[in-house]
């Protein structure tokens, strides 16, 4: 019990460090193997990861979130536990998204992209969304609350979430 | 959970009264508009992660890369990405990139004890030579090593093997990739004497049964699962079934689920055999022209160390095994002994797991005998909870689709079966059944091995990046392959080192019993990936050792290194990788790597100038050398035949091995890199192309032995997007071994099992060899019978609890990368404990409840899943790797498959409690 206690007073402080020498260290200061890393701490150590927070949203709770570049996938922005697994049987993701057009405050439309068979049929648009990305989530996430554990400095999203990559 | 079901059920009954006014639904109206792709230079590329080797468009503007999109040109991948393959752009950009080269210091000098300092190239070099040479000095090649990867490209991976093998004469080089495919590369050599799938993706579309074996597709593989689903929901006949331990998104689209125990696969194969035997099922024509029966001995342990000086105290029990097994029951029946009696036995072939002998098709009908229905039901059935009426009518309806001699049927793999502590035998078996039945190597049809690293394939296994092989198949031990190789790399007749060095969890064993002091470790992270970790890190920080780790972000390996070198990552060098389908693919470099960061080829150049020949091509001593040709223990001075080749013994690795006449003949600028730069060569100050110079060195070895690659510039080509080998005459090949697709099958034959390895074998029984007299078996492919045998380490009264761990779809092996890309992140911020409901509540746990998972080896803590997308059997639990907080590695066990010496990360035994 001790020894968790001192653990946990440890791996705060480690957090805090950490959280300091984020980034690229300052020319010539010495920098302690714990502070390397994702995980702050020792490798001896063995840390309590922090619980899942678990994104419990309605759909529409949120707006939708931007992407991370051009072309890239649209984040769910909705919690989707109640909606998974997605099996031959039941999609529930086209459920909501396969409509028309956008219409504000309901759900986005699945893009053209989508309706393109890349493999088959390429030259035309078809009825149906491609078999090729039925599985939504091989693609798209949704993202509990966890804070990064480094900063990304790839450029920040210039554009809404509605843009879709050409095919 | 009753709440969670109420709402899907809400949710289905509204969309079954939208879906009504659905048909026939129209396309959406998108706005098209145009990307902001204004000064964006969009390229060909691969993606960095797994082995499907998905084909990308990389855009860049201002040295940085800005999108990535899948390339609708490649056949693998037809414009869709995973969305790992999306992060790509991302990757190279977390704020904690290695730019310097950090050495452990104290007063200005390097101290093993010391804090990380940033240091110049110019003395990370000289304190990696210095240590180097000490170490060499004391204990010769073998004191050395490199630890490597199937993430190299093809030109890293090639620099790396000449520069340990012909320039340091150890064998002390291996990938992480025995991790990954040992156990495929091993049963490919004894089924077909050659490496790699005979088949390619097409079969995907091609077939109308896809069988996956230990191989979580829909996760690991994703744009591969994509095709299958896609043919799925577009044919009715087609079936996907689903052989696993545990219920995982696979599962959400298989026809059928067939949830088994671990290590039972192997007597599920067996009944699969039986049943074709039995029904007359077998493709006799196709037997009697292509194959021959085989089998090996079973008492060939586990792949443990021999001994237990340095077993913690609570490993005693599972070591033991490595020396003495007392069978349980079905293993005695398995084997054909009385299950009513005790078995004590004897492993006596530890060493000599991978000998085989021929069998008659009677001897192969009698082992397979006991493999009934009842008896592998029993074996097999996962899920306590699963009558076993039910189970099995799904294993005779599995039994049923190979059976069919009007069904076509690819069997596909992945970890569960090449992480498995009989991983080479439970590969052979899926050959088995498919030669049986002769459906392999037609298309739609084959036993195929999935990779799963970007250049498993490409870099580890062709140019062979492992302590027993040389390029293009062939190994170390192989006196005419020594030769051929000392050849095409102008060696003097016997620099190249005739005894295996250490596989890569050997290298792990060594640094702990002092027989391996030097190790650098090239785009990997061993200490986080490496199971039964707490030896390993604690011979890696308290033993006289210098660890050298070369990478792009600070993993876990590098907190216990000594000195770390910053690497260029994927697009930021040129490079090659290889997929699981033998495709080639290649890139240019996009964007320069950050600070100092610079390419592994350009750190291998530069640290070779620091050897001069008469420093390594003196006389070494190699323990345990034995060889014919050379001095027991000892590689021989070959200096004075160097000389009369025309080298001093002053010339450097660098000059001999690298900047040779032929490479420094590949200019640089070249043509084919319109306008992209090349930061190896602006920092290596050379005027000739490296990864061209190494690709077209590398070549040879492989043409007219089946591996024939194109040269350099095709793959470069605007409409190539890589290409399968052997390529012959710009043309690649499809399915191997078939005369209507494949120019090396020998004309008059329709298939041709022509690989050369393993080829002459002797007689025998199901006991052993009874006639010595070796028969030649060229272009046959051996159907080899291997009987269920029981895992390393079983749950007991204490450890209760069988424990998986694997990966995921979101993060990418250890997660150096995906982990510092804030979606990713989000989206799988921890390795969870899946555990089935019924197991957490016996534990007081409760969903997200902290708990220990702990092993005879070590425990960790890590929250509790009891819902999520894998659907756990009770006893079982699945934990993944990529969370270095939770590092699973303490706990797992190190036992390997004895043959390929794969580790076997799915099955040890664990008990869990509450933290």
């Amino acid at each position: 019990m001790r020894g968790d206690v001192q653990l946990i007073i440890l791996a705060v402080f480690l957090l805090v460090v950490a959280g300091v020498a984020q980034g690229a260290p300052p020319e010539g200061e010495p920098i302690p193997d714990r502070e390397l890393g994702l995980s702050s701490g020792s490798v001896f150590d063995v840390p309590s990861p922090d619980p899942v927070s678990e994104n419990r949203t309605d759909p529409g709770e949120k707006p939708a979130l931007p992407r991370a570049y051009p072309g890239a996938p649209a984040i769910i922005p909705h919690g989707v536990a109640d909606v998974l697994p997605i099996t031959r049987e039941d999609n529930l993701c086209l459920a909501c998204h396969l409509v028309k057009e956008k219409v504000k405050g309901e759900p986005t439309p699945i893009p053209e992209s989508h309706f393109i068979d890349l493999r088959n049929s390429p030259e035309k648009i078809g009825k149906q969304l491609v078999g090729a990305r039925y599985n939504c989530m091989s693609c798209h996430a949704s993202l509990t609350e966890a804070d990064p554990l480094v900063g990304n400095r790839f450029p920040k999203p210039s554009v809404g979430p509605t843009r879709v990559p050409k095919p | 959970m009753s709440h969670h079901l109420s709402r899907r059920e809400f949710i289905k009954a509204s969309v079954a009264a939208a879906a009504a006014g659905a048909v026939g639904l129209p396309v959406p109206r998108m706005a098209s508009a145009a990307l902001p792709e204004a000064g964006w230079r969009w390229d060909k590329g691969v993606c960095r992660f797994c082995g499907v080797g998905c084909g990308l468009q990389i855009g860049t503007k201002g040295g940085r890369v800005v999108a990535v999109k899948g390339d609708p040109d490649n056949p693998v991948n037809r414009g869709l990405l995973c969305i790992k393959g999306y992060a790509n752009a991302q990757i190279l950009y977390g704020e904690d990139r290695l730019t310097r080269p950090l050495m452990r210091m104290k007063g200005g000098k390097f101290d093993k004890t010391g804090e990380f300092v940033a240091v110049s190239w110019e003395q990370a070099f000289d304190e990696m030579e210095r240590q180097f040479k000490k170490v060499y000095g004391e204990l010769g090649p073998t004191g050395v090593g490199i630890m490597g990867s199937g993430q190299y490209t093809v030109q890293e991976g090639y620099a790396a093997v000449k520069l340990v093998k012909a320039g340091w004469r150890s064998n002390n080089i291996d990938p992480n990739a025995r991790h990954c495919m040992a156990s495929a590369v091993a049963a490919f050599m004894q089924v077909f004497g050659i490496d790699e799938p005979a088949g390619n993706y097409d079969d995907i579309e091609l077939t109308d049964t896809v069988v996956l074996w230990g191989a979580n597709m829909a996760e690991m593989h994703p744009m591969l699962w994509a095709r299958i689903t896609d043919k799925r929901l577009a044919n009715d006949d087609y079936r996907v079934v689903n052989i696993t331990t545990f219920s995982n998104r696979n599962s959400d689209i298989a026809d059928l689920e067939i949830v088994i125990t671990p290590n039972s696969d192997l007597a599920l194969w067996n009944y699969i055999a039986r049943e074709i035997v039995r029904r007359g099922a077998v493709d006799k024509e196709f037997v009697e022209r292509h194959c021959v029966f085989a089998t090996g001995p079973y008492d060939i342990g586990y792949g443990m160390r021999a001994t237990d000086t340095f077993a913690f105290a609570a490993e005693r029990d599972t070591q033991r095994r490595e020396r003495d097994v007392v069978l349980t029951r079905a293993e005695a029946i398995a084997q054909r002994r009385d299950p009513d009696k005790r078995h004590r036995v004897p492993q006596t072939n530890t060493s000599t797991a991978a000998k085989h002998w021929l069998i008659s098709f009677e001897d192969f009908k009698k082992a397979l005998e006991p493999y009934t229905l009842d008896f592998v039901a029993e074996v097999c059935k996962g899920d306590p909870d699963e009558p076993l009426d039910a189970y099995k009518k799904k294993l005779q309806r599995l039994a049923d689709y190979y059976a069919d001699p009007d069904r076509k049927v690819v069997s596909y793999w992945t970890m569960g079966f090449n992480q498995h502590v009989r991983g080479t035998w439970v590969n052979e078996q899926a050959y088995m059944v498919h030669l049986l039945t002769g459906k392999q190597a037609k298309p739609g049809n084959g036993a195929f091995s999935l990779t799963g690293q970007p250049s498993a394939c490409g870099t580890a296994r062709e140019v062979g990046t492992f302590a027993h092989r040389l390029p293009a198949d062939m190994v170390v031990a192989n006196p005419a392959h020594r030769k051929r190789s000392e050849k095409i790399w102008k060696l003097p007749p016997k620099t190249l080192n005739p005894k295996v060095g250490s596989h890569i969890t050997k290298m792990m064993r060594d640094l702990e019993d002092g027989s391996l002091k030097w190790l650098w470790i090239q785009v990997t992270n061993p200490f986080q990936a490496t199971a039964n970790a707490n030896h390993w890190i604690k011979a890696a920080r308290k033993m006289d050792t210098f660890i050298v780790v070369s990478d792009v972000y600070p993993t876990l390996s590098c907190k216990v290194a000594d000195l770390i070198l910053p690497a260029a990552m994927i697009f930021e060098k040129w490079g090659a990788y290889g997929n699981s389908e033998r495709r080639t693919q290649v890139w240019r470099e996009q964007v320069p790597p950050p600070g100092e960061a610079r390419s592994d080829v350009w750190q291998m150049l530069e640290f070779s100038k620091r050897f001069k020949l008469k420093e390594v091509w003196g006389r070494q001593k190699v323990p345990g050398l034995r060889s014919k040709g050379f001095k027991d223990g000892t590689l021989p001075d070959v200096l004075a035949q160097a000389r009369r080749m025309g080298y001093s013994p002053d010339d450097t690795l660098y000059q001999v091995l690298f900047e040779t006449s032929s490479n420094r003949r590949v200019p640089w600028p070249d043509p084919v890199a319109r306008g992209h730069a090349n930061h190896t060569v602006t920092h290596a100050g050379i005027t000739w192309f490296p990864e061209k110079a190494l690709f077209e060195e590398y070549r040879p070895f492989g043409r007219d032995h089946a591996h024939d690659l194109a040269d350099f510039d095709t793959y470069y080509r605007d409409d190539i997007r890589g290409l399968k080998w052997p390529v012959i005459k710009g043309k690649e090949t499809h399915w191997r071994f078939n005369a209507k697709y494949d120019p090396y099958v020998k004309k008059g034959r329709d298939f041709d099992f022509y690989g050369p390895a393993l080829k002459s074998r002797p007689r025998g029984d199901l006991d052993g060899v009874t006639d010595p007299q070796k028969t030649s078996l060229a272009g046959k492919a051996k159907i080899f019978f291997r009987p269920y045998a029981a895992p390393a380490e079983s749950p007991n009264a204490e450890y209760d609890l069988w424990l998986c761990t694997g990966r995921v779809l979101e993060h990418w092996h250890s997660g150096s990368m995906t982990r510092r890309v804030p979606e990713l992140h989000q989206a799988m911020p921890t390795a969870q404990l899946f555990i089935h409901p019924e197991d957490a509540r016996k534990r007081s746990l409760a969903k997200n409840d902290l708990a220990w998972i702990e092993s005879r080896r070590g425990r960790i803590k890590a929250r509790v899943e009891t819902g999520g997308r894998n659907r756990m059997p009770r006893g079982l639990v699945f934990v993944p790797w990529f969370d270095e907080g939770v590092f699973i590695n303490k706990v797992t066990l190190d036992g390997t498959c004895p043959i390929s010496k794969q580790t076997d990360f799915k099955k040890c035994a664990v008990k869990i409690y509450k933290a």
